[in-house]
Formats: structure tokens, sequence, C-alpha cells
């Protein structure tokens, strides 16, 4: 038996040491546990759809190198953080002045509070799960530590926009932690980006704990160049009635992987995860997502939609793991699919654990194509086919991109949406 | 302004037109009659372009160029329009959003400037009302949870702001009260004008009471077999299909 390939000794040797020191080691544990780590194959479970995008050459190991000046491609009003190959630029930023509200890059952490970090990065992911986002922690070389006091309050958004300047090759490692206090209440939006055109690999892994009555938004707009591979982990522990919110905008690109793992940890707590994949030419994407109700009394919520064209493939796996405890869970889970050509590929797959015999919990899961009397309808009015085609892909996700609750991201959404599902090769 | 020669049309390898030969000039209103199953629907969707339908043999001209070379949405654009018997429901879609789409798409070929969304939408409203179908109804998704009545108005509605030539009304009578066949009537009579033309498929005669027709057409086995003025809509009100040598029951 060929023996599997493992992850190249090139990716455990992290750059920029401008960390506290607490940092610097936690990412040396890290990384020496990465040693010699299988990469996935076709024989990987979770990966078994995905492995074959995955491109981990040598050239992608080392850091970026920033050579433009960082700028933000949303049109950010309000506050926003910018990150340029993982690493913050204050001056690109503009952060809240707000009580109760501290927002800080790891790099000016002191030590005493780079100890407390350390003791809790990664402790919102289930490592033996996200395999490749563990490399994070052995990477990063910057991050944004979010803390709300009890009952603070940001009025508006936060724009985190990590972009990446892929003028050389190389990977780059955004880091996210986000701490909510108890009834604190935010709303954070995390866009990715790219310029340049080498080959490049973006590993971003943000967490989120929410304490007792916390409410946490998190809209994530993956769109980062073709020549970006993206891999992904974002972690939510819940404690007792808090709220978290996801709402994901994919964009598709030759390697996409992302992983959602939100934990119910307290009754009363409760999730809405929404997701919306477009994916075209040979484009991946791949959506992993876990959802632990450990109490009793929780709710989760769960919609994706993918629209796959031309030859391109999207995945998406909806776990839903109901603990022994956790009777009166309220679980709901919807994934539905549209193929616009034949050469399309998506795999669905929902996957239920339940170990509580007073749950409710719901999935349902379709593929289909477009309506064709719904586009005759349409083309007889003097629509063209590929207008009547976008109108009726844009109604399949519309619903979802509505509910976000940022104005001018739905609105961006929308529009990118639209344009992405305009440029898909229309079958006649 | 339309010349149907010899038309043969069939669906899943069974013919259904079987040789309809009809001259429709501008100005004029015709009423295509017969028995369900006759082919009038069949006839309706072979004009629009439906692909479901093989056209097998003879011709379509549209002010002598062949209508049949063209796609659905070039024959719309050249003034083909047809109301649907059964309208299609779609949910995502706002009825706003699909009338502008399509009234701007025509526009655009006829290189006029593309209405923005204000404009647009005071058309549609003052339209609505012609229709006596509630503006509210522009916000939903098109014909989504529209009752028979209100499909069939929304027809009438694309038609006033699409403004075609040729307008097809394929059975937009059927399942409508006497209130809301007045309403869709009276629709229709705003359209006709000596540029147009009306053609109406259906089964009774009960439209034909508040639109009247220039000539009848009685449709059997997928031929015409009798024409005739308005009085022949009467005739068959009357007698049935029988004296003619159709067998209703058989036909449906």
């Amino acid at each position: 038996m060929k023996p599997a390939p493992k992850l190249s000794s090139a990716f455990l040797e992290p750059a920029g040491q401008k960390l506290p020191s607490p940092l610097l080691e936690l990412r040396r544990q890290r990384g020496t546990a990465l040693v010699d780590m299988p990469l996935p194959t076709r024989k990987t479970e979770n990966w078994k759809y995905s492995s074959r995008y995955l491109k981990l050459d040598d050239t992608l190991a080392g850091s970026l190198t920033s050579t433009g000046k960082a700028g933000t491609d949303l049109a950010v009003e309000g506050y926003h953080a910018v990150f340029r190959n993982g690493v913050m630029v204050p001056e690109a930023s503009k952060l809240p002045d707000v009580d109760g509200i501290d927002i800080r890059r790891f790099a000016d952490l002191s030590d005493s509070e780079a100890t407390k970090l350390a003791e809790r990065l990664d402790n919102t992911l289930d490592s033996n799960a996200v395999q490749l986002a563990r490399l994070n922690s052995a990477r990063f070389e910057d991050g944004l530590l979010i803390q709300l006091k009890p009952e603070a309050v940001l009025d508006k958004p936060l724009f985190i926009v990590c972009e990446t300047d892929a003028s050389t090759s190389g990977s780059a490692y955004p880091r996210i932690y986000l701490d909510a206090g108890h009834h604190s209440q935010i709303t954070v939006v995390e866009e990715y980006t790219s310029t340049g055109e080498q080959s490049a690999m973006v590993n971003a892994v943000t967490e989120f704990t929410l304490a007792e009555g916390a409410q946490v938004t998190s809209v994530r707009l993956s769109s980062d160049g073709q020549n970006v591979q993206h891999i992904g982990a974002t972690g939510a522990r819940l404690g007792g009635n808090s709220r978290f919110e996801s709402h994901a905008v994919c964009f598709g690109g030759p390697l996409r992987r992302h992983d959602l793992q939100v934990r119910l940890e307290q009754p009363g707590a409760e999730c809405k995860l929404n997701g919306v994949v477009v994916t075209q030419g040979k484009q991946h994407y791949d959506n992993h997502t876990t959802i632990e109700h450990v109490a009793p009394h929780c709710n989760s919520e769960e919609t994706y939609r993918n629209i796959a064209a031309d030859q391109s493939h999207a995945i998406f796996n909806g776990r839903i793991h109901i603990h022994p405890d956790a009777q009166k869970s309220n679980a709901n889970m919807s994934n539905k699919n549209l193929l616009l050509s034949t050469g399309a590929e998506i795999d669905t797959k929902p996957e239920l654990e339940i170990y509580a015999d007073d749950v409710k919990c719901a999935h349902g899961a379709t593929i289909g194509q477009l309506d064709e009397d719904a586009i005759f309808y349409l083309v007889s009015r003097g629509i063209s086919r590929r207008e009547a085609t976008t109108l009726l892909s844009m109604a399949f996700i519309n619903e979802l991109i509505e509910q976000i609750p940022v104005a001018s991201v739905k609105e961006a959404s929308q529009g990118r949406l639209n344009h992405f599902i305009e440029q898909t090769f229309v079958e006649g | 302004m339309l010349s149907i020669k010899n038309l043969h049309a069939s669906v899943e390898g069974k013919e259904i037109l079987k040789g309809i030969n009809l001259e429709i000039k501008a100005g004029e209103v015709h009423a295509i009659m017969g028995p369900n199953g006759s082919g009038k629907s069949t006839l309706s969707q072979v004009l629009a372009g439906n692909e479901a339908f093989e056209v097998t043999e003879g011709e379509v001209l549209m002010d002598g160029n062949n209508l049949l070379d063209l796609e659905t949405e070039e024959r719309a654009r050249d003034g083909i329009f047809l109301a649907f018997q059964y309208p299609v429901e779609i949910p995502g879609v706002s009825n706003m959003q699909f009338l502008r789409t399509a009234v701007n798409s025509l526009r655009r070929h006829r290189g006029e400037e593309e209405m923005n969304a204000a404009e647009f939408m005071k058309l549609a409203r003052e339209t609505s009302k012609q229709v006596d179908l509630d503006p509210n109804f522009l916000k939903r998704g098109v014909n989504e949870g529209f009752s028979g009545g209100e499909k069939k108005r929304n027809e009438i509605l694309q038609a006033l702001l699409l403004q075609p030539r040729l307008a097809i009304l394929d059975e937009t009578d059927s399942g409508l009260d006497i209130d809301a066949l007045k309403v869709v009537a009276d629709g229709v009579n705003a359209l006709k004008s000596k540029d147009r033309a009306v053609l109406m498929v259906t089964h009774y005669q009960r439209l034909l009471n508040h639109i009247v027709p220039d000539y009848v057409h009685v449709l059997a086995d997928g031929r015409i077999v009798k024409s005739g003025g308005s009085e022949l809509a009467f005739e068959l009100e009357e007698r049935g299909y029988g004296w003619l040598g159709i067998n209703d029951a058989v036909a449906s």
C-alpha cells in the first residue's frame, strides 16, 4: 500500500515572530503536533469529495509578502479591521471606541493577556474534524481578539477584511477570537478577498464564545481569487439563552473548504446557520457543518442552498449531533441544490446522530434543475434565456440573502451573485 | 400579419396539428373554438415557441418572415404574446421585477431607453388598476398564490404593458366568474387597434359576448373544419359541435 501523503515540514516553519511569547509557544506546540500529519485523501471520509482539489505543494509553505497598500473591497462604512496576509494593518483599520468593547491585535497583547488567550485558542473546534485548519494555530502571525464585556452592544457591524496579496506564492493565516460577555451583542462581517495572480492559500480560523444571553451574528463572504485555495474553520460555543446567527455567502474556487462547528452547551441556546454557495467553471466548494446539541431545550435551524454550473462541484455535509441529555432539542436542517448543467456535481449528506428520545429533528435535501415551464413563461415575454436563468437562480437563493442583517452586505451580495450567475454557461 | 400554412405539429411523436391554414390581418379579432383535445392549446404553444412541440410540416409567416426560425424570446420581441391557460407560479421573482425585465427587454429590442424602477412602478400600478388587480400583487412572487382569476388578470396586465402586435389568448375565460370575465374582456378590448390582432382560443362562446370576433374558426382533430363570422359562435353554442360531424365526447 502506498503511504498516505504527509504535510510537508516546510509548512511547519512559521515566519513572523512579532507575537507575545505565550502565543509563540502555543504556535510551536501546535506545530509539533502536526509533524508527519497525513494529508486527507479520497479515503478520508470528511474529505472524500474534496481531497483531489487540494494542492499543498511547498511553494505555498512560505509566508506571503505584502507589496501593495491594503484597501477594503466592500464599501466599508463604520468599523473595520483590515488584515493583509494574516497580519493586521492598523493604519487601514478603524476600530470602535465603545464602552465595554475591547478589540486588540494579538501582537499588541501583554504576556499575561496572551497567556489567557493561549489557554482558550482552539477550544471551540473539534481538532479531529477540522484537520487542515489546525495548521492555522501553528502558523498565525497575528490575529484579532474581540472582547465584549457583559451587556456591551456594538451599534454598527464590525467588518473584518482579510485580504490576501498573492503577487508572490505562499500562504496566510488570519485568526479571529471573539468573546461575547453575557447579554452582549455584536455583528461581525468577515470578508475574504485577494489580489495578485500567484498560487496561494488562505487558512483562516474564527472562534466565538457566547456567554448567557449573548447575541452574535456572523456574516462570512468568501470571494478569494481563482489562484487562491481557501481552508477555513469557524467554531462557536453557546451559553444559556444565547443566539448565534451565521450567514455564509460562498463563491467557488480551486479549493474551498469551510468547517462550521456550533455547540449548544446550555439550555435555551439557539443558532441559525444560512449558507448560499455558487460554483461555475471547474470550481469547487465544500461546506461541512456540525451542530452539537449538548444541552436540553436548544434550537438549531440550518438552511444551505447550492447552485452548481458548468463542470463545478459543490458539497454539503450537515451533521447534527443530539447528545443523550439534550432532551427537547429542536433541530431543522434543509439543503436544497440546483444543478444548472449536466456536467455539474453536487454531493449532499445530512448526518443525524440522535441519542435523546424526546427531540424534534427534521432534515431535507433536494437536488433539482430549473423548471422548464418557468423558463418558457419568462422567455415568452421577451426575456432572454440567460436573463431568465439568472432570475430563477437568484429566486432560489434570494430568500436567504434577504435575511442578511446588514443592508450594504445584502445588496453587495445580491449584485455579486447576480453577476456571477450571469457569467455561467447556459444550456439551451 | 400572420399567415399559417399547412401547419403540422406533434408532441412526443403524436401528431396534434394536422394541417392548419389561417390568415390573420392587422386589426382583426379571430376566435378558434373546438372541443377539448382538438389542438387549440397546441396551436397557441407552437406559435409562442414552446419547444416541447415539434413542427413537422408547414410554415408560419409573421410579416412575411419565418416565425418558426425564431427563438421564443425573439417572437415576443417581434410582438407575439401568449396569455397562458395555466400561468406559471414563480416564487422568489417578484411580479414587479418580472414585468419590468420583460418591458425593458422589449424596449431594448426597439432601441428605446429602459424604464427605471420608479417610472415603471408608476406605469405598472396604473395598469394593474385597469385590470382590477390590487397593486400589492406586484410585490408578490409571479402568480404565487394567485387565484385562477387573479392569474388571468395578471396575464392581461402583461399584455397591456407589453403592447403586443398579436395577442393570443389561450382559454383566458376558463375559470372566471362573470365579473372577472368582464374585466378581462375590457382589457382585451383596450388592446384592440388597427395595428394589432387578437387570436382567442376558447372552448365556450361566453367570452365572445364581450369580445366580438370578426372571424370564428372551428378546430377539430388538428384541422380547421369550418370558418365563419361571429354568428358561427352562437350557432355552436346552440347546437354544439355534433352538426359539424364532431363528437365532443370522443374528442376530449
